[in-house]
């Protein structure tokens, strides 16, 4: 059983509880990217060096984490099926890890968070499918599915042909329908599943947009939200850093989904977090994934707040208010003042506190949506922006033309 | 032992008096000093005698001046201001530059007057000046009447170099007259001001009359019409914007403007270019002293805006023309907050639709421009029977013609580059060619480029073919070069000449 209920909203900025079955997440939500193989067996959380750091945090693995339990950092994490293949994996090996789903391994049988599967199509896209130590694997929609079933997730995707801004016309049209055939092919399918569907849309703006979700109504044989639960908004990747196109992609597609009666539906952004991330809440979208927060530790990077990050030499520990950097354990391990550290326990520790960091702006962000304030919501989006040169016009604009105007038609003393 | 430094007071004076450099500098001083004296008119008036000598003139109904006050006016440093303009007593020191200085002032049933004599010229011999005081009882209401005899102001005061227009934008730009306090509820007095001039400076029109208030706009958001956009103007309203300083103190910024079209902004009392005149001002007392345009960002043009920010935590030079604590914390804070306020101003909807409408307004001035050159062309081409290509691309388009049209020999571009020297691949029915087309072959030939990779010569005409002879002259590139015009080809080379035919396409294809 799936669901999603709007509890709040501030302006066009939403919070939601996803219910899947009987797990539950609340939305605003950012999924952090999780390897759940990277190389090794069981014993070592199926191994990957910061990977499994990480997923010894998500598990609550005392030995590494210390005292204090810090899975609530992970109520909903996100693993793609092409990552399966990063450490090299042989085809046997392949075949033993999918016969069991992610929680049936005794490790992962606690863990009760959301788990987001996607399909990786982009790398998929880009290398042709899976490619192994000594095997390469043709990924289509039903070999994506299949793999996805065997991981056991509670939100599947469908494979995407995602979009490049470079492409020709033709190009980005093949792809779109290539996206809205394998839609067709996952919604087929749609009762071996149990769990949430997302649909895969892709574009820049509107036109590209309506041309996705028009080449998926037509090829599908039901209306999308009979079939789909939430829409995931890709192809945004190599636009990460370009903040106007976000805000149009995602804007656009709010307006798309609000014209064909979609509103409903929760709308995820694939690999898009960080300094966007509450910019895109604002204009109403739901959830994120990324691995910033790892990628950033793994450059020994520290988050100071959404926008700035320091080598993590140069980390002020006290200035920070999350759990981590307030855990004499972690510090210690940042500072790397305990004995036979490894890399991975020293950078876990600076990926846990970044990705505390993204987690606690998003709650700051739920409570005021919550509070139902959307000149609260303004101000501090306004405020999180402050210094941000570069930036923070797209923030004004945001708040000048949806929110509250800083320049009201009434608002004048003029003689 | 211990030692007091010394002050050459002489020095000082002089060094003060000069480092005012505008002549204009005297009507700020006045308007600020009988405002400060709570006048509620000011009469500024300078004439200009046969001989260039130039009197001012100011009268207001201030305060007066007491005895104390009349001290402070002509002692250097020694101002009975503490925070304001002024403070540092050096104002209306500008006065020295001149012949005679006269004070008439009446305060509390006292009138006093005062003569400084050539205080200039005993300046410049080194000594310093006296002046009178003389003190009666009187019944007479305060004001304050100053005379400045033969006031240096270089040629400032000329009738070639001083308008009403000038006077009126400088007192609107750079004196309390434009103050915009009175948008802010601040400590504000309105100050009625008439300047006059003598009609041998200006005599074009009557005297200004203005008060002390600076009035943006009129507003015109959504004019109607086809060419709007210079009209329109949006007034911002007054914000004031607290800045938390690096010591916890707060500073607080009071911001004011409007945004506007060329024809809305010469609604104010503008001078010159506007370029120079608008953008953001920075402001103390209300009055304006730097811009700070960076604040409106590289995307944007400034002159489009015309805002004042008054800060009292900024600092002024000696001549108040300029900021001095600009390398400081405080300005930095203050500068950082401008920057956010004007990224707010530019998201403005209505900003942006101002934007849009010129560039749209100016697309259609485009279109009509276009529409006016292309009937020039259309006229042209029909004059020339269609015949007279101006660049390579035309010669192109001649050169299939001639294909088309039955020539002997047939060619076909296979590739153009425009910009390239050997900018075309032409397919003959013997394979492809490297040639060059040019509208005139002695064009190709301006700068000498080598012959080494062309295969043919394609043209409109010749050009000048004395040009061309010219260059059998000398070598080009080492080799010799003739044109045979007769037949129509280069002979390139002497041990083992090169023959590149020309196709010269004007004598080929008939009107």
């Amino acid at each position: 059983m799936v669901s999603f209920n709007v509890h709040a909203e501030a302006g066009e900025a939403r919070c939601g509880t996803l219910q899947i079955n009987d797990r539950s997440l609340e939305t605003p939500h950012l999924f952090p990217v999780v390897n759940f193989y990277a190389g090794g067996n069981e014993g070592s959380l199926f191994g990957g060096g910061i990977h499994r750091t990480i997923k010894e945090f998500m598990v609550n693995h005392p030995p590494v984490v210390g005292e204090q339990n810090y899975s609530d950092l992970f109520p909903g994490v996100m693993t793609s099926i092409s990552s399966l293949a990063d450490y090299g994996i042989s085809e046997e090996k392949l075949e033993w890890y999918l016969h069991n789903k992610i929680r049936e391994w005794e490790s992962f049988s606690d863990y009760n968070g959301v788990i987001f599967a996607d399909s990786g199509g982009y790398k998929i896209l880009t290398q042709g499918g899976i490619q192994g130590r000594d095997f390469e694997k043709d990924i289509d929609q039903d070999k994506a599915l299949d793999i996805q079933l065997a991981l056991g997730p509670d939100i599947f995707v469908n494979l995407d042909h995602p979009i490049h801004p470079d492409d020709e016309f033709e190009d980005r049209i093949e792809k779109m329908k290539q996206t809205a055939v394998n839609a067709r092919l996952f919604a087929e399918r749609r009762d071996e599943i149990d769990g949430a569907c997302y649909l895969t849309v892709h574009g820049y703006y509107e036109a590209m947009l309506e041309r996705s979700f028009d080449l998926i109504e037509e090829e599908l044989a039901e209306p999308i939200p009979k079939v789909f639960d939430g829409v995931a908004l890709g192809s945004l990747v190599p636009r990460k850093d370009n903040v106007e196109v976000l805000v149009e992609a995602v804007s656009d597609c709010k307006r798309e989904m609000q014209q064909r009666g979609y509103e409903d539906l929760p709308l995820h952004v694939l690999g898009i977090s960080g300094n966007a991330m509450p910019l895109l809440v604002a204009l109403g979208a739901d959830s994120f994934d990324s691995a910033s927060y790892l990628h950033q530790a793994i450059n020994g990077k520290y988050y100071v707040n959404l926008f700035e990050s320091v080598p993590v030499d140069e980390a002020d520990f006290d200035a920070c208010q999350c759990r981590i950097c307030n855990d004499d354990f972690h510090r210690a391990r940042m500072r790397d003042r305990m004995e036979d550290l490894y890399q991975k326990d020293i950078l876990g520790s600076v990926a846990a506190h970044n990705l505390a960091v993204q987690q606690r702006e998003l709650r700051k962000f739920r409570q005021l949506i919550v509070d139902g304030n959307e000149q609260a919501v303004a101000t501090y989006l306004e405020e999180s922006v402050k210094d941000q040169k570069g930036f923070r016009k797209f923030v004004y604009k945001l708040i000048n033309e949806r929110m509250n105007p800083y320049f009201e038609e009434t608002d004048t003393t003029y003689a | 032992m211990h030692k007091t430094p010394q002050v050459n007071e002489v020095n000082e004076f002089i060094e003060i008096a000069s480092d005012f450099e505008d002549p204009l500098e005297v009507i700020r001083e006045a308007l600020s000093n009988s405002y400060d004296a709570n006048a509620t008119r000011v009469d500024i008036e300078i004439t200009q005698d046969d001989e260039g000598r130039n009197t001012l003139t100011i009268d207001d109904d201030g305060d007066g001046m007491c005895e104390r006050d009349l001290s402070s006016f002509f002692d250097l440093g020694n101002s009975r201001k503490h925070d304001a303009i002024g403070y540092k007593g050096h104002g209306t020191k500008i006065y020295y530059k001149s012949d005679e200085i006269r004070v008439e002032a009446v305060k509390d049933g006292t009138r006093i007057e005062s003569l400084m004599e050539r205080p200039w010229e005993t300046l410049n011999d080194r000594e310093l000046p006296m002046y009178s005081v003389e003190k009666t009882e009187t019944d007479e209401s305060s004001g304050t009447r100053i005379e400045v005899h033969g006031f240096r102001a270089g040629r400032g005061f000329d009738p070639q170099k001083l308008t009403y227009n000038k006077i009126e934008h400088y007192i609107k730009w750079k004196t309390i007259g434009g103050s915009t306090a009175w948008y802010f509820d601040d400590d504000f007095h309105e100050m009625e001001i008439t300047i006059e001039l003598s009609d041998t400076i200006d005599d074009t029109r009557p005297p200004i009359k203005t008060t002390n208030r600076l009035k943006f706009g009129p507003e015109n958001r959504d004019p109607e019409g086809e060419f709007v956009a210079e009209r329109m103007c949006k007034c911002y309203p007054p914000r004031e914007l607290s800045v938390t300083l690096d010591d916890g103190q707060e500073a607080l910024i009071e911001v004011v403007g409007m945004v506007g079209g060329k024809e809305a902004r010469n609604e104010l009392p503008t001078y010159g270019k506007h370029s120079a005149q608008f953008g953001v001002w920075l402001a103390k007392d209300h009055i304006k002293v730097e811009r700070y345009n960076d604040a409106i960002g590289a995307d944007n043009e400034f002159f489009h805006f015309f805002f004042v920010a008054n800060c009292q935590d900024i600092e002024l030079s000696a001549n108040r023309e300029k900021i001095r604590n600009k390398s400081g914390n405080v300005y930095q804070a203050i500068t950082d907050e401008l920057d956010r306020f004007f990224t707010k101003v530019c998201q403005d909807p209505w900003y942006q639709d101002y934007i849009e409408r010129r560039k749209l307004e100016n697309k259609m001035q485009s279109v009509q421009s276009q529409a006016s050159s292309l009937d020039d062309r259309r006229e042209r081409a029909e004059e020339q029977g269609g015949l007279s290509p101006s660049n390579s691309a035309e010669v192109v388009a001649m050169l299939e013609r001639y294909s088309a049209n039955g020539a002997p020999e047939s060619f076909k571009i296979a590739d153009f580059q425009l910009n390239d020297e050997v900018n075309t691949i032409l397919e003959t029915e013997n394979g492809f060619d490297n040639a060059s087309i040019e509208v005139k072959l002695s064009d190709f030939f301006k700068d000498e480029p080598p012959l080494t990779h062309i295969d043919r010569f394609v043209c409109w005409k010749l050009g000048d073919i004395d040009a061309l002879s010219q260059l059998e002259r000398t070598p080009y590139m080492d080799e010799t070069i003739r044109f045979d015009f007769s037949d129509n080809e280069i002979k390139y080379g002497e041990d083992d000449p090169r023959t590149i035919p020309i196709l010269e396409l004007s004598s080929k294809i008939s009107p």
